[in-house]
């Protein structure tokens, strides 16, 4: 994919990303919106330095192109695994809040708890 | 390989404190030796070697994971030693579970990795450790209002580790590199590229959603007022200041000085606002954090050597301190099944003499009274400010601290009645007790010699004693004056969009300069 390309997409995704997270009242389609901020970040960090025209950073003596660098590559494996982790124990801490509140509602789950608190 | 084999041990520690039945305080207490003796020998290696770096592997330290073995990173492993310590201490007696244990020692192994670290990179990977272990343990007890401030709090820290990840992308990209010195070296060369700009703007936003930055970190407040004593302990002693470190070493690349300014005086006045009309205690410490976290950014923002390492002193002071009031403040508050401070001054008889004790000698240390640990790193931060503005509201924002701790006088009379506290606790609190008074003495380590001997002077111990005189006056004066602070900035919407103003004041603040 041409890197640019790659950059407006991982713009655009963090901007739909960040309006859900902002504007959504559903704490499900917020960890979503989630997601795909954090993989906004991940397109960019591979797409700042892809170009159509470079091989994959194999060490092959049939690639005669020039190479992409490696190094983000590596970078990414351990952001995704990040992500993944922080989105499995977030939906886990959403699901004892519905059981508890009845409710996905964020505004709704904040004033049950200023209610209990006081 | 030292630094190394002290994150290893830890993490090690971790994974065999799931896989035993029993024998998890043994292993803790096992772990605290091993440091000692670890840290005991970086400071050998400091004092006769000097600074060094250790790189993991046959590569160089900009490809590989390396520890850089410095003055800063030692302090701060420090720091988060004498806190393990005292945390083990305070639940000694606690019927832990097993996972309890795993998460403490991967919290402590990865705030000492982070100490040592340089490399951006790195320091994700390591701030996302600390984010999952540190939303885990503010949920431990699973109260409902646990599980809402961690989540908020796990929503709002992966956001900003998204931007602070962003501006690891654009640094990369123009640098070629990601690690700090080689960093500089680049923003050198070309100091007013608008890359460089972006990038810290990116870097600066994810940090400070970390570092207790005001407009920031909204989700501090609740995940450290809501959380189990020991746990905020940390969170505010401990993974605050990581933040905070990696913000000194990022103005060490970057021309931070007037949005560290900007921002501290913004976060240390919002800060003390809020502490100031709060009545919950853990809440009133939770803003008051933030309140010195803005202390702090000035110090950074000064641009002169004394100011920036009194700062990072006065971090270390305020970690022992605030770790120090959220034990003894969650120990009273569990006693008088409340946090209110009117309740709380109610059953003040029922307080264990220790922590009344202890109390006292955590606000003489927050106060900056004199020999206290405030005290010495106040003397060294303001002695290397020499713009009278920024002077006079540095003055002013020692003031508001004394003026938000005033309400706490009536807790802190009569300390010698009252039942003794479990010997374990005792221990803990005066092990951090005896750090902040002998506070003066041990950031010898920190602040240089010359700094040093110009700094302690009567006109530092005077202006300490005035600030408190004053800020107990101005909370008289303010005590029934009406007045009601906005509660719904604290939402994650509304946090969520404080963020991203923050970052475009930051980045107009970067461009502007």
């Amino acid at each position: 994919m041409n890197g640019s390309i790659g950059i407006i997409v991982a713009i655009s995704l963090f901007g739909v990303g960040t309006l859900g997270l902002i504007l959504r009242r559903d704490l499900v389609i917020k960890l979503l919106a989630l997601g795909l901020v954090n993989t906004s970040a991940i397109l960019c960090l591979l797409s700042l330095d892809s170009q159509a025209t470079s091989a994959p950073p194999l060490l092959v003596p049939a690639y005669t192109q020039q190479m992409i660098d490696p190094l983000p590559q590596a970078l990414v494996l351990s952001a995704i695994v990040i992500n993944f982790a922080i989105l499995a124990l977030a939906l886990v801490f959403v699901m004892r809040i519905v059981e508890q509140y009845h409710t996905l509602d964020p505004q709704r789950v904040e004033h049950e708890v200023e209610e209990e608190r006081r | 390989m030292t630094p190394a084999y002290l994150v290893l041990c830890r993490i090690a520690l971790s994974v065999l404190s799931v896989l035993l039945r029993k024998g998890h305080r043994q292993l803790l207490v096992l772990a605290h030796l091993i440091d000692a003796g670890l840290i005991g020998m970086l400071f050998v290696r400091l004092y006769t070697v000097g600074e060094c770096e250790c790189v993991l592997g046959p590569w160089t330290a900009a490809t590989s994971i390396a520890f850089s073995v410095d003055r800063i990173g030692l302090t701060f492993v420090s720091l988060a030693f004498a806190l393990s310590v005292a945390v083990t201490l305070y639940t000694w007696r606690d019927a832990l579970k097993p996972y309890a244990f795993l998460l403490l020692n991967l919290l402590v192994g990865a705030c000492y990795a982070l100490s040592f670290t340089k490399d951006l990179f790195n320091a994700y990977v390591l701030f996302e450790l600390i984010t999952l272990s540190s939303f885990l343990l503010v949920g431990y007890d699973r109260k409902p209002c646990q599980i809402w401030a961690s989540l908020r709090y796990l929503i709002l820290s992966s956001f900003g580790m998204t931007i602070f990840l962003f501006g690891i992308a654009v640094a990369y990209y123009h640098a070629g590199t990601l690690h700090l010195d080689a960093l500089a070296s680049a923003v050198a060369a070309n100091p007013s590229s608008p890359w460089i700009t972006l990038s810290a703007a990116l870097l600066v936003t994810g940090v400070s959603v970390k570092a207790g930055v005001f407009v920031f970190s909204l989700w501090l407040p609740s995940a450290h007022a809501e959380a189990p004593p020991a746990v905020s302990a940390l969170l505010s002693g401990l993974v605050i200041k990581m933040g905070v470190v990696e913000l000194f070493r990022l103005s060490g690349v970057f021309p931070l000085e007037t949005t560290l300014l900007v921002l501290g005086f913004v976060t240390a006045f919002l800060g003390l606002v809020y502490a100031v009309r709060t009545k919950h205690i853990k809440r009133m410490l939770a803003f008051h954090t933030l309140s010195q976290i803005g202390y702090l950014l000035i110090g950074f923002g000064a641009g002169t050597e004394s100011a920036r390492v009194g700062a990072l002193d006065y971090a270390v002071a305020h970690g022992l301190f605030k770790g120090l009031l959220f034990l003894v403040v969650g120990e009273i508050a569990t006693l008088a099944g409340s946090d209110d401070l009117d309740q709380l001054v109610q059953h003040r008889d029922r307080f264990p003499r220790a922590c009344r004790w202890m109390l006292i000698v955590a606000c003489l240390g927050i106060l900056g009274l004199p020999p206290f640990a405030g005290f010495a790193a106040k003397a060294v931060l303001e002695a290397g400010i020499h713009s009278t503005l920024v002077h006079a509201l540095v003055a002013l924002v020692s003031v508001g601290t004394a003026a938000s701790f005033a309400k706490l006088v009536p807790l802190l009379s009569r300390p010698f009645g009252g039942p003794r506290c479990a010997v374990p606790r005792a221990v803990g609190y005066g092990w951090l007790g005896a750090a902040i008074l002998f506070f003066l003495p041990l950031s010898r380590l920190l602040v240089p010699q010359p700094i040093w001997l110009t700094t302690f002077n009567a006109l530092a111990f005077v202006e300490a004693l005035a600030a408190v005189l004053l800020g107990f006056a101005v909370y008289r004066l303010l005590q029934h004056v009406p007045w009601r602070l906005p509660r719904n900035i604290f939402r994650i919407e509304e946090a969520l969009t404080a963020v991203l103003a923050g970052f475009i004041l930051v980045w107009s603040l970067l461009a502007a300069a």
